[in-house]
């Protein structure tokens, strides 16, 4: 069951909880905005949905 | 099969069930939640559910694991640690290996016996009664002017009501200090609210209620009435469990309560010095530490402190806040102008604790953290 996370750039405000919450899968670029570093796959999905959910603009989408 | 059971179900409990996923358990996990929905971000209530400005959907979460049991609707009514078992309302008793205590809070109210129509901003539920009354209302009151109540009153003032906040205390002045709670008042008064101060206290008046009544500004009406006056930690179902309850749970720096026992978010608190208990009742403390308590159950491994952070949004200022409330004194401007609402703000210490803010200025908040830790100014940063 594979998962794509997609980062609205938009909304993010740079709260950087999901970095806080799975630093695996996300880091803050210079601008304070939120990115995936690495691909989303099986032994990572856990900690991007974690990831997502924390992000208090709801600006991480899963989608399955 | 080991059972860990998260009691309470908002962003905490959530956080924490992504994170043992995350962290590899594949035992069980259960969620009880009082509230009939699974958990919600309350982020949006207070900035838009309130007004009809943003969708219920807003509040949605990123589902959870589907391995991840929720139960709704389900009050704990106690705790019975000898047995490993948590007591719900129905009787019936829920056994654990593991318990997350994650119950959250409840909106502190100020309406005396009897008397009806107190509206409160807390749950769901809560913003919809606000929203279903909106469209009717002219004329708001908003009693307490924390970060909730004048995020409330900001966002009735945009959809275009007659605004008025009322206080004991000058609006946010107690959180943020006199400073950065000057810089705030003034934009909110600048946007058209109203601001009371009533040092002898605020009471509700009218059943249903109708207005307020205060000793320096007699009798004040309005259409809609809300109360922003706090919250108190939900710990009545653990009076008779024997854990350290001081307002709310006490929890050490790895949210750990006792052998097996971790809690998370705003039903806790935090033992600074020797007797004094504090709270951190925001959502990236929730965030935290649900992150810390799920690691602490699986690995039992010290966790590394970090930095409070926290923001508001309200009356066109979007602050995002390091360090340890309230800000004390003048700040160093280290960029921008506080005149024209975008800078970047430092208040230094002489050890690492200080504390430092954005003020409708674009900064990564690992930025601002080291800023607030004494770092020389950080490059990059932009109104």
């Amino acid at each position: 069951m594979g998962v794509e996370i997609v980062i609205n750039k938009a909304a993010c405000e740079g709260h950087g909880l999901c970095e806080l919450t799975a630093p695996q899968v996300y880091g803050l670029d210079e601008e304070g905005q939120a990115v995936l570093k690495q691909p989303v796959n099986e032994s990572n999905q856990a900690a991007a949905e974690a990831g997502a959910r924390v992000c208090p603009v709801a600006a991480i989408e899963i989608r399955r | 099969m080991p059972h860990i059971l998260i009691v309470g179900g908002s962003i905490a409990a959530a956080t924490a069930a992504g994170t043992l996923r995350a962290d590899g358990w594949d035992g069980a996990i259960t969620i009880l939640g009082e509230e009939e929905h699974p958990p919600y971000s309350r982020v949006p209530l207070s900035k838009g559910v309130i007004a009809g400005l943003l969708p219920v959907a807003a509040t949605e979460l990123p589902p959870l694991p589907g391995d991840v049991e929720v139960r709704t609707g389900q009050r704990a009514v106690a705790l019975h640690g000898e047995l490993r078992a948590v007591e719900l309302a129905d009787g019936s008793r829920v056994p654990y290996d593991g318990l997350v205590i994650s119950t959250g809070a409840s909106a502190r109210r100020l309406a005396g016996a009897g008397q009806q129509g107190e509206l409160v901003v807390r749950t769901l539920e809560d913003a919809e009664a606000i929203a279903a009354r909106v469209g009717e209302a002219r004329t708001a009151i908003i009693v307490g002017a924390g970060f909730l109540g004048m995020e409330v009153a900001s966002t009735l003032v945009r959809l275009g009501l007659d605004v008025t906040v009322v206080d004991r205390d000058p609006p946010l002045q107690r959180l943020l200090g006199t400073y950065l709670a000057g810089v705030l008042v003034a934009a909110a008064v600048e946007s058209g609210l109203r601001v009371l101060i009533a040092p002898d206290g605020v009471a509700l008046a009218g059943n249903p209620v109708s207005g307020v009544s205060t000793r320096e500004h007699g009798e004040l009406s309005a259409d809609l009435v809300v109360s922003a006056v706090g919250d108190l930690p939900n710990v009545e179902w653990l009076r008779t469990s024997g854990l350290p309850v001081q307002g709310g749970v006490v929890i050490d720096s790895r949210c750990a309560v006792a052998p097996d026992i971790v809690a998370a978010g705003d039903v806790t608190v935090q033992e600074l010095v020797p007797g004094v208990f504090r709270r951190s009742p925001h959502w990236t403390s929730a965030v935290n530490q649900g992150r810390v308590a799920a690691r602490t159950l699986l690995h039992a491994e010290s966790a590394s402190p970090t930095a409070s952070y926290f923001w508001t949004e309200q009356f066109g200022c979007d602050v995002k806040l390091v360090g340890e409330l309230p800000f004390d004194g003048e700040p160093r401007v280290v960029d921008g102008d506080v005149t024209k609402r975008s800078a970047l703000l430092h208040w230094p210490r002489d050890d690492d604790f200080g504390a430092a803010a954005s003020l409708n200025y674009r900064l990564p908040i690992v930025k601002l953290k080291a800023l607030a830790a004494g770092a020389a100014a950080p490059a990059g940063g932009h109104p």
